[in-house]
């Protein structure tokens, strides 16, 4: 391919063949047409010629996008048939075991979905799928984000519109649930305007104006319904049109490896290799969801029946991405508060309102947090190696191991049950596990990170142990190492290599050190509690991850115009 | 700020100041470009000799630097810019293939091999979304009903999910094993502003607001302030409108129990003294109309054997020979407790596991929940059947911050 440099991408010498078919006069005819009017070919050019780094971890992001759009797909499906209302009915569809039975049309409505729509069932069915992959690719994105660094400056935006994603989609997540008003749904409803009483002062304004009047009333279908198909859906929109621009505009990051810089973006261009791969993904992961739906049973609503206020099954679990909370309302000890003609539920508020805003709090505002500890106000392109920041890492890992113990206590009964124990032995091990086993994962990750690095750093320093024991001719015997490949060399240490490295000998002694500037001599770990504010390392002031980029380091500002002749 | 300025208001410090912004809004009569045309002429305007301010606003203006080189050989890697300098200092750059030539690339047999692979993909997802319409139209797709068909979801979801599958796993393979492999460099343009464009940009701004008064003329900015707040307050009456507040906290404090009110079952029929075995429980209702649909009436008519109850201290006769009736909205989160335990008396909430002694006036024995289930005092009329003394003595379910101490 001949291309000659240029700032707004290749441009290609030589004449476009001049289409000769019907088709392909038309698309020329199309795009002239277009151009006309808006003038976007240098922008459709520009776009076609981006540059997309290539990793694994980055397609869960788009896992969740495409999930979102098949839950719009099949979702607007079922509101053709779907029918939000209280208004009771005597159910006279074709599943016989509830024929005969007063309901709620809602109710009555989603049984018909499942029972008498063609291809209902499945559509209820991948949109409940889709819903739970919607959530699990949202939070293992999240991870990636976090674990690799990728929310540093300048991209601390996409991390708050990434959170608030999260969030809404919780949201949504629990207004479909509880649409079909079955007995599971309404139980979840129940609770939720109960934690709605516990919110001292404002509790019951809260809950009466939410559900039009004492639980359950006869609005809070409809109006879950409002929010569920268009409230929360145009948000979550707006915000991923948001996320995705930024990320198209800041351009991805990528991890270290050969050739790749903070100032670049190495990869394949969109158009035609990358959109190919990703286009084919959507219909991977529809196509995943579309079996899932078709064989893997969920939520079968016709099982628990209309619901009833004074009614409940034993085991009733929410999703799982709202089960945390159900967990932390079963590990917390019955405090209450009442004084002066006021009661203040803590048993309530601390698990079920208090502690998720502190968590999404804290979670928002991480990047000035580590921004604040580390000192580092840097531009970041190039992703971190979670074993290259410990303690970032390890508050990750502590963070996920208080989440899966509340995640876990939220289904103490079905565990209880199910391994033959006391449920009031497994509340009792949730209380405990959740301050206990948090701290400890921290202790251990941390350990475990600087034991990856110091691998690292024998395999950088020492080379690949090939097995071969070589005697000399004075008698002594060496043993014959392999140095790393160049480019696996430089995905470990990074091109920036800022980072900090082990003092000490390695288990091979000092050899395998390396000395001089950027080799450990400037570097510390163990001293570096003492020296940093706050307990994150210092990064090294090298290359532009630390350092402000000079002038001089952006080349590219002085070839940049408006290309002065037409294409 | 404070000095008033004239309308024209070219300001004398900055020459850039008097173009910028929208001092002449109607002399861009282009459509379609205003803001590459805009912003090409702030960089005019900003020009100074210097050739960095030329590359001023790049990304604003749809002029983004987006360095682009096409690597097929390390040495066009060696060109495009400092990752080389990095690696030729650790290693030697023959070390560095960042493009290796596919097999496909150099075997048109195998190039032939990957295209019928990409194209038997393609054709599956025809077959299967000719058997998805098949089976869709043609198969009984009921179940639990006579003649029904319990494989009719799964068939669909299968013939579904080959089809997008075939599409997919065919564009990756094609992309993956069909299209140039390429190891692209693009430069990232610069993040943040250049100083002078930010300067401008403030410039036009403070100057856009001096010109529009609302700096000097106090009345009409606190009008406008006033007027904006104003506004804020339309949705209030609507916000309330939302439900019936209106003595929202006699509502929680009162249920459909009256004095007199027989307890009736689900089904309608009232429970009479002697229908429960020792050890049994009973749902009971208000029996008045929608009493078994009024979610805070609900309760728990419990018989167990009389010298097995402690009464609590003053409802010594809310119970009638070991029957105790229990508000079975949880005082905790309001789900039913409805599991009754025969041997220790504990009801238990299946939703968080609070546990109550229904023997002990329902103290809370384990779990989040913070107080006893409300009793509900009971009698028995003439005919036999149980009815009420009155409605429960306090609130029942989950707390609340109007709830009375009790």
């Amino acid at each position: 391919m001949s291309a000659t440099t240029h700032d707004d991408g290749p441009v290609l010498t030589g004449e476009p063949i001049a289409p000769t078919t019907l088709g392909g006069k038309a698309v020329a005819g199309s795009a002239a047409w277009m151009d006309d009017r808006i003038s976007g070919s240098n922008f459709v050019r520009r776009s076609l010629n981006k540059v997309f780094p290539d990793h694994w971890s980055f397609m869960l992001g788009e896992v969740a996008l495409y999930s979102f759009v098949i839950l719009l797909l099949t979702g607007t499906y079922l509101t053709f048939f779907y029918d939000a209302s209280t208004r009771e009915v005597i159910y006279a569809g074709s599943y016989l075991p509830m024929k005969g039975i007063t309901m709620s049309q809602a109710y009555a409505s989603s049984l018909d979905i499942s029972f008498d729509v063609r291809g209902g069932l499945l559509m209820r069915q991948i949109h409940h799928w889709a819903a739970l992959l919607f959530m699990a690719s949202i939070v293992v994105h999240l991870f990636r984000v976090f674990f690799t660094g990728a929310f540093r400056k300048p991209r601390e935006i996409n991390w708050v519109i990434g959170v608030l994603l999260m969030i809404l989609g919780i949201v949504e997540g629990f207004a479909g649930y509880s649409l079909p008003d079955d007995l599971l749904s309404g139980t979840g409803l129940r609770i939720a305007y109960s934690i709605m009483l516990s919110i001292p002062v404002v509790g019951t304004w809260v809950a009466f104006l939410v559900f039009g009047g004492e639980y359950p009333g006869d609005a809070i279908i409809e109006r879950l319904y409002a929010i569920h198909i268009l409230l929360v859906p145009g948000i979550i929109l707006g915000l991923i049109t948001a996320h995705l621009m930024l990320v198209w505009y800041n351009k991805h990051t990528q991890f270290a490896g050969p050739g790749r810089t903070e100032d670049n973006v190495i990869g394949s261009r969109l158009f035609p290799a990358y959109a190919a791969k990703a286009g084919g993904f959507f219909f991977l992961v529809f196509g995943v969801l579309a079996a899932l739906g078709g064989f893997a049973q969920i939520n079968p609503i016709w099982n628990y029946g209309p619901y009833d206020p004074s009614q409940v099954s034993a085991g009733s679990q929410p999703d799982w991405y709202v089960g945390w909370l159900d967990g932390s309302s079963r590990l917390m000890p019955n405090y209450e508060i009442r004084e002066l003609g006021h009661t203040i539920p803590l048993n309530i508020l601390l698990p079920a309102v208090v502690m998720p805003g502190i968590l999404f709090t804290l979670m928002i505002v991480y990047p000035w947090l580590e921004s604040r500890f580390t000192g580092d106000k840097g531009y970041h392109n190039i992703l971190d190696r979670p074993r290259d920041v410990p303690v970032r890492t390890a508050v990750g890992v502590m963070s996920i191991t208080f989440y899966v113990v509340l995640l876990l206590s939220g289904g103490n009964d079905i565990i209880a049950h199910v391994f033959r124990v006391s449920v009031n032995h497994t509340t009792y091990a949730g209380r405990i596990g959740l301050f206990v086993l948090p701290p400890l994962a921290y202790v251990l990750t941390k350990r475990v990170c600087y034991a990856l690095q110091r691998s690292d750093e024998e395999l950088l320093h020492h080379g690949i142990e090939s097995g071969t024991i070589r005697r000399l001719p004075s008698g002594e015997f060496i043993e014959e190492t392999v140095p790393m490949p160049v480019p696996q060399r430089l995905a470990l240490r990074g091109v920036e290599s800022d980072r900090p490295m082990l003092q000490g000998p390695t288990a091979h002694g000092v050899e395998g050190h390396a000395t001089g500037p950027g080799h450990g001599d400037l570097h510390m770990v163990e001293t570096a509690p003492a020296k940093v504010r706050g307990f994150f390392f210092e990064k090294k002031a090298s290359g532009s991850t630390a350092a402000p980029r000079p002038e001089s380091s952006t080349p590219e500002l002085e070839t940049s115009g408006r290309p002065s002749q037409p294409e | 700020m404070s000095t008033p300025l004239p309308p024209e208001g070219g300001t004398p410090e900055t020459p850039g100041q008097t173009s910028t912004g929208g001092q002449q809004p109607t002399s861009e009569p282009r459509g379609g470009e205003t803001s590459a045309s805009a912003a090409g002429s702030i960089r005019e305007r900003l020009r100074n000799p210097g050739p960095q301010s030329s590359g001023g606003d790049t990304r604003g203006s749809h002029l983004t630097g987006d360095d682009f080189v096409n690597t097929d050989t390390s040495a066009a890697l060696e060109d495009s810019g400092r990752g080389m300098g990095q690696l030729s200092q650790d290693s030697p750059p023959e070390g560095v293939e960042i493009d290796q030539p596919r097999g496909n690339d150099l075997d048109p047999a195998a190039a032939r091999a990957s295209e019928r692979k990409v194209s038997a993909l393609f054709l599956l997802s025809v077959l299967a979304v000719v058997a998805f319409l098949g089976v869709y139209w043609f198969a009984p797709f009921q179940f639990g009903v006579e003649n029904g068909n319990t494989y009719f979801t799964p068939m669909l979801g299968l013939t579904m999910a080959v089809a997008l599958f075939g599409i997919g796993a065919g564009a990756v393979v094609w992309a993956k094993e069909l299209m140039v492999d390429e190891e692209a460099v693009q430069m990232r343009a610069p993040f943040g502003s250049p100083p002078e464009e930010r300067k401008a940009t403030a410039l036009a701004l403070q100057q856009g607001f001096r010109d529009s008064g609302l700096p000097r003329r106090t009345l009409l900015r606190n009008s406008v302030l006033l007027g904006g707040g104003a506004l804020a307050a339309l949705p209030v009456p609507l916000l309330f409108g939302l439900g019936p507040y209106a003595h929202k906290e006699r509502a929680l404090e009162r249920t459909a129990w009256k004095k007199g009110v027989r307890l009736i079952r689900q089904n309608g029929t009232p429970v009479k003294l002697g229908d429960l075995p020792i050890g049994a429980v009973e749902s009971v209702f208000p029996d008045v109309p929608r009493g078994t649909k009024a979610a805070d009436s609900t309760a728990l008519l419990i018989r167990m054997r009389p010298e097995a109850l402690i009464p609590v201290k003053g409802r010594e006769d809310w119970s009638v020979d070991g029957h105790i009736v229990y508000s079975s909205v949880c005082t905790h989160l309001g789900c039913p407790v409805k599991l009754y335990e025969q041997q220790t008396h504990n009801l238990l909430g299946p939703c968080h596991q609070s546990t109550f002694n229904a023997a002990d006036g329902a103290q809370v024995k384990f779990g989040p929940a913070a107080r006893p289930l409300p009793q509900l005092a009971i009698s028995v009329d003439p005919e036999g059947y149980f009815v009420a003394q009155g409605d429960f003595h306090e609130p029942i379910g989950p707390s609340y911050w109007e709830r009375h101490q009790s």
